[in-house]
């Protein structure tokens, strides 16, 4: 489902140029769910852009379904983003202004189907958020904004969903919860890779892949 | 939703920063409003005053003496009513009021008289005004009070000059001046009692002067001269003077304080607009990771400043005429209030341009929006 092909990154900084991946080279087929571990500055982050079509690569090759992303334009691109991939931020990146609902709609602004709303409500409902539907991310616990944020990765029915430290701002339990609703989603069929530092996510994970300074540690993934 | 939804809630969630930039703009329509207000008080108030002391404009036929014409004010020449219908089909010349006149001196009774021909006032095309000097109907007399005095003059009494019966409408008050020993009637019954069919000596004017650049007067008669070359211009100086002094004053003040106010404001609502896009930035991230295009983030920021410019119009336009009430009197020296009213014409502009002008104000901290790499923006936050 998704290649990469020696991938690899170079920031342009005032202090000079730093490497955040060096020369990766991954396959992550469907159903996986794959954790990638390192400590901070390893490149998770990076390598998580890379794959959602955001940060082009300095080398290499992204194919997702045998399709180089990068060979796409930009809105092409961005198209291509909300139709197959679903996100999940540590800081969970819900809009402060809008409801829980409307936090999940936002997904279908991009990418028109019927059903929509209904959708999202039953999603809310499955993620044990259907008391909190009218309430703003700061009426919410971090766990249930987190659940927002899986419902809107959830809602546009993506094949892949980047979660980049999704648990890092939860406790244990929250944690376990979130992680458990990405799984469910990649045992209907879809595909998680979960960039972490902590090692909660790789119970769950069917591989786990390490990340040292944007190299491979085991370069035989 | 999404668009239009989004930007009232963030309205809602972010209530300061939306009143401090709509205060901008509110400030800004207010100056113009207040200014433009009063300084359409005072024009109408100039005008006023113009009319109540009397046409600035004489036209005369070319031939007609001048040197008579300045000490009596009465031309000794002739010239075609034509003229006037001539010169008020112009669209070159900007007047308010034309009025064609037949005088001439002339013994009636035992006195010395000056008898006048009034023809009805003539307006620009398409605009009603009102007329500055009374109609007289023909048949009818309107009596200086020299003469009513002395002949025993009273109203609805019919006079006869040289074979003309005409019924005196009315016996004008006092005056201390030439018209205390005129008789003034219809244009036509005066061209029949002084035998000049067809003819008048003048025409008076109250025009625009809306010179802005040397000598009004000479502008006036090479404009006049080309459509009546059988004529000549004179105008008094005096009027003319105080309301081009008058306009010039106010657009001196305008020019310079409107740069600095527009600026200024300009300047407070970019500045709010980039804390605005900063305080956003996670935003603005999450929506271009979920596909949403660079159109989309445009019409969040451009769609905000324009609901700013909505609401500083509207509130703008109310302190503005509200200040130009309370002060414009004062600053423009206006001595009548009547002339002060609402200036809904400005309402209309001020929900036009100050829009405009927010999003203006507001286009460079947009164009950051759009530029903002979400991968740096998300990978930051």
């Amino acid at each position: 489902m998704l290649t990469l092909q020696d991938l690899s990154k170079v920031y342009r900084t005032r202090a000079g140029e730093v490497k955040a991946l060096d020369n990766v080279s991954l396959q992550i087929g469907k159903g996986e769910f794959v954790a990638v571990c390192g400590p901070s500055g390893s490149g998770k982050t990076t390598l998580l852009m890379m794959i959602a079509a955001m940060l082009r690569p300095s080398r290499g090759t992204v194919r997702f379904e045998d399709r180089d992303i990068y060979e796409l334009a930009g809105p092409a691109r961005a198209w291509f983003r909300a139709q197959n991939i679903g996100f999940v931020f540590q800081m969970f990146h819900l809009v402060p202004y809008l409801n829980v609902l409307e936090n999940t709609l936002l997904a279908a602004g991009t990418v028109k189907r019927n059903g929509q709303k209904a959708r999202a409500e039953e999603l809310l409902q499955r993620l044990g958020l259907q008391q909190r539907l009218g309430h703003r991310p700061s009426e919410l616990s971090a766990g249930e904004k987190q659940r927002t944020a899986i419902a809107r990765a959830l809602l546009n029915q993506p094949k892949l969903i980047l979660a980049d430290e999704p648990t890092g701002n939860l406790d244990a339990e929250n944690a376990q919860g979130v992680l458990r609703h990405l799984q469910d989603f990649q045992q209907s069929g879809g595909t998680v890779i979960v960039a972490t530092h902590g090692h909660a996510a790789r119970e769950f994970a069917t591989r786990t892949i390490n990340l040292r300074e944007g190299r491979l540690v085991d370069p035989r993934v | 939703m999404f668009i239009t939804r989004m930007i009232f809630k963030e309205v809602w969630h972010r209530k300061v920063n939306f009143l401090l930039a709509a205060l901008a703009v509110t400030t800004a329509v207010a100056f113009l409003v207040a200014f433009f207000t009063a300084s359409k008080a005072s024009e109408r108030e100039t005008a006023r005053l113009m009319l109540s002391m009397g046409y600035n404009v004489h036209v005369i036929a070319k031939d007609a003496d001048i040197g008579g014409f300045l000490m009596i004010g009465i031309p000794d020449k002739t010239m075609p009513e034509a003229y006037l219908q001539k010169l008020a089909a112009q669209n070159s010349i900007s007047y308010n009021h034309l009025l064609a006149t037949l005088d001439g001196k002339m013994k009636w009774r035992g006195m010395d008289v000056v008898l006048t021909g009034l023809a009805p006032e003539v307006c620009p095309p398409g605009q009603q005004k009102q007329a500055m000097t009374f109609t007289v109907k023909p048949g009818t007399a309107y009596v200086g009070h020299r003469i009513a005095e002395v002949l025993t003059i009273q109203k609805d009494d019919v006079i006869d000059i040289n074979g003309k019966k005409l019924k005196v409408e009315r016996c004008l008050a006092e005056s201390g001046g030439l018209d205390d020993m005129r008789i003034q009637c219809s244009l036509k019954d005066a061209q029949d009692i002084l035998g000049l069919p067809g003819q008048i000596t003048g025409i008076k004017a109250v025009d625009c002067l809306c010179f802005e650049k040397g000598d009004p007067v000479a502008t006036l008669r090479k404009e006049i001269g080309t459509i009546l070359p059988e004529a000549q211009v004179f105008q008094v100086k005096s009027l003319a003077n105080a309301r081009a002094k008058q306009r010039q004053m106010i657009r001196n003040i305008f020019a310079v304080l409107l740069p600095f106010v527009i600026i200024a404001c300009g300047v407070w609502i970019g500045v709010l607009a980039v804390m605005n896009v900063r305080d956003r930035r996670p935003e603005i991230g999450l929506l271009r990771a979920l596909g949403y295009n660079t159109a989309v983030v445009c019409l969040l920021f451009l769609g905000k400043a324009l609901l700013v410019g909505l609401v500083g119009a509207a509130a703008g336009f109310l302190l503005g005429t509200e200040l130009g009430l309370q002060f414009g009197p004062g600053v423009f020296e206006i001595t009548a209030k009547t002339m002060l009213r609402p200036e809904l014409s400005l309402f209309v502009r001020s929900c036009f341009l100050a829009p405009l002008f927010a999003m203006l104000a507001s286009l460079v901290p947009t164009v950051i929006a759009v530029t903002y790499d979400p991968a740096t923006t998300l990978r930051e936050e």
